[in-house]
């Protein structure tokens, strides 16, 4: 199976501080790829330079096979990348049926299209009875569906949830890993950050555990939360593995 | 009877009431009040391109009046082209000076776009003043241009003998960008701007560039707002740049946008329906106790408005249409 994303290198020094160093890894197309650190870690840099939002300061990104140098979040949003954001930003003055159809719209120029393409992503997140409410009116799980809803109505091949699980309540964290899952079946590519350990756990099919900008573990989710480096880094240095 | 049909018979009534005007409004300085009403709405509804769907708030579109006056009045004075044409041609202009703004005020967010926006109109104002001829160009500084009265006016001149032609002209001109903005709110286009408006962020990371929408919308505007300017010109006959191009054209705009509803369709009319009026009566009335006192009052109108009703006039009015429609149509309240 080809590789989606790959990145090789990836170094961003934001004045003195190095947020991410050196840093490889890649997706395969149709897996599930968690990323995990601790907080500061660097996680959300790394999607922020994946998306376009940063430019490397050193290293290469290639999605799709092609290298993103210089590409800004809306090429890669047309290229296929879409994402979402740690601390949700819908459009809240719009209804929730609005704001999944400015996503759709970036493959259709009809208003109509876009409409019934936004209508369909609802009924898949299950937000279908909210599409009339205002999106700043909606619950932080229905907020977070909305996240998934928006970014999925631009039909990506690949796409980064950044801590979509963050605030839920465990049941909703639940249908949330149902609804991930539902989205690699549709055959879209998912790389998320997470911190809820439950939900990587039955996600993932492989983990990058980061630390200080640095790659420290790789592997199955078994494997990564056996590991020595992970468990330092998490429950610092004075404790030994068990 | 559908709320379809409610609506369309209902803005039929509003067209033909405002066709029909002119047979009961007959004295020709009541007309001149109902004409600048209607200049009013179109220059607000062209500025809510920007000032509405793009949620930024320019403060400084009297420039762009100014240009489209300017270009078509020097282009009829000194080489006999008709103001029809040099409308187009100061639009143009305005288009390009607006997207020349734009470039580096779009990056700027809330109070800092604002400042620039008044700062960039301010000075050309001032430069206007100050040039008397650029190049062969004949700007005549402070004292502005006066376009000569004609014998016998044809519709090519833009000159018409009754204020009555200045009547229908510019109604048309605020129906079609009426249309426009409806056609544009509804649009790829309209979305894109409310989304790069709100979260330009999210915006981007949904494929939107958002600059791009925002110049466009800028071009659009201005343009538009240009179109005025020659309407003007040819409906006062003189004009000058602290007249025209001061920063009192452009605060009314906005105080009218922010009255009636930013970024809705309907709001730069209602707005203008309130705030003309006003503005008229108190200049006539009270201004020789104190000139100014109607900003003043539109000031004291926009604070109550901004405490009750934060989203304008319109949004409450949509509302009681929305429950009236419900009673007529006979439909229940429930969604």
């Amino acid at each position: 199976m080809s590789n989606i994303l790959e990145v090789t290198n990836l170094t961003k020094h934001f004045g003195g501080l190095t947020a991410v160093s050196s840093l490889d890894l890649h997706i395969k197309t149709g897996e599930i790829l968690a990323l995990i650190g601790p907080n500061g870690a660097g996680k959300s840099t790394v999607f922020n330079l994946v998306a376009g939002v940063f430019a490397p300061s050193e290293g290469v990104i290639k999605f799709a096979g092609q290298t993103t140098h210089g590409q800004k979040p809306w090429d890669l949003a047309r290229l296929g990348l879409a994402r979402t954001f740690q601390i949700v930003k819908p459009f809240g003055s719009k209804t929730v049926l609005y704001n999944v159809m400015v996503g759709a719209f970036l493959r259709t120029n009809s208003t109509q299209k876009a409409r019934e393409i936004a209508e369909e992503v609802l009924v898949t997140l299950q937000l279908d009875h909210t599409k009339d409410m205002l999106a700043a009116n909606l619950t932080i799980a229905d907020r977070k569906r909305l996240e998934i809803a928006k970014a999925l109505a631009t039909d990506p091949k690949l796409l980064l949830l950044d801590e979509v699980m963050a605030g839920l309540r465990p049941t909703e964290v639940d249908d949330m890993i149902g609804i991930i899952r539902g989205l690699r079946d549709r055959g879209v590519t998912v790389f998320v950050i997470e911190h809820i350990m439950r939900a990587v756990m039955a996600l993932s099919d492989r983990v990058v555990v980061i630390q200080f900008g640095q790659k420290i573990a790789e592997g199955s989710p078994e494997a990564v939360t056996k590991d020595e480096n992970v468990i330092k880094a998490y429950l610092g240095g004075e404790y030994d593995a068990a | 009877m559908s709320r379809k049909q409610l609506d369309r018979i209902l803005l039929a009534v509003v067209a033909l009431a405002a066709f029909g005007l002119p047979l009961v409004v007959t004295s020709p300085t009541y007309l001149q009040i109902l004409i600048l009403l209607f200049f009013y709405a179109y220059l607000t509804t062209a500025w809510n391109l920007v000032g509405g769907f793009a949620g930024v708030l320019p403060l400084g579109h009297s420039v762009f009046v100014g240009i489209g006056a300017y270009t078509s009045s020097i282009l009829t004075l000194q080489y006999g082209v008709s103001p029809w044409i040099g409308m187009l041609v100061g639009g143009a202009i305005a288009a390009v000076i607006g997207v020349i703004i734009g470039l580096p005020t779009f990056r700027m967010r809330g109070a800092y776009f604002c400042l620039c926006t008044i700062a960039f109109a301010e000075g050309i104002r001032v430069m206007v003043e100050n040039i008397d001829t650029l190049g062969p160009l004949k700007i005549n500084g402070p004292r502005g241009l006066l376009v000569p009265l004609l014998k016998d006016p044809t519709f090519w001149d833009y000159q018409f003998m009754s204020k009555l032609p200045y009547y229908y002209i510019i109604l048309v001109l605020l129906i079609l960008v009426l249309a426009f903005t409806w056609f544009i709110s509804r649009s790829k286009i309209g979305y894109y701007l409310a989304a790069g408006g709100e979260e330009p962020e999210a915006a981007a990371a949904l494929g939107i560039n958002v600059a791009n929408y925002k110049l466009f919308a800028m071009a659009l505007s201005c343009f538009l707002t240009a179109l005025a300017g020659t309407f003007y010109a040819q409906l006062m006959l003189y004009f000058y740049p602290k007249g025209l191009m001061g920063l009192d054209l452009s605060f009314e705009i906005a105080f009218i946008a922010l009255i009636g509803g930013r970024g809705t369709i309907a709001g730069p009319v209602i707005g203008a329906l309130l705030l003309r009026p006003l503005n008229e009566f108190t200049r006539i009335y009270l201004s020789d106790m104190l000139p100014g006192l109607h900003l003043v009052i539109f000031g004291l109108i926009l604070i109550l408005v901004m405490i009750y009703l934060p989203k304008g006039l319109t949004a409450p009015l949509a509302a009681l249409y929305d429950r009236l429609a419900r009673k007529i149509t006979g439909q229940g309240a429930a969604k």
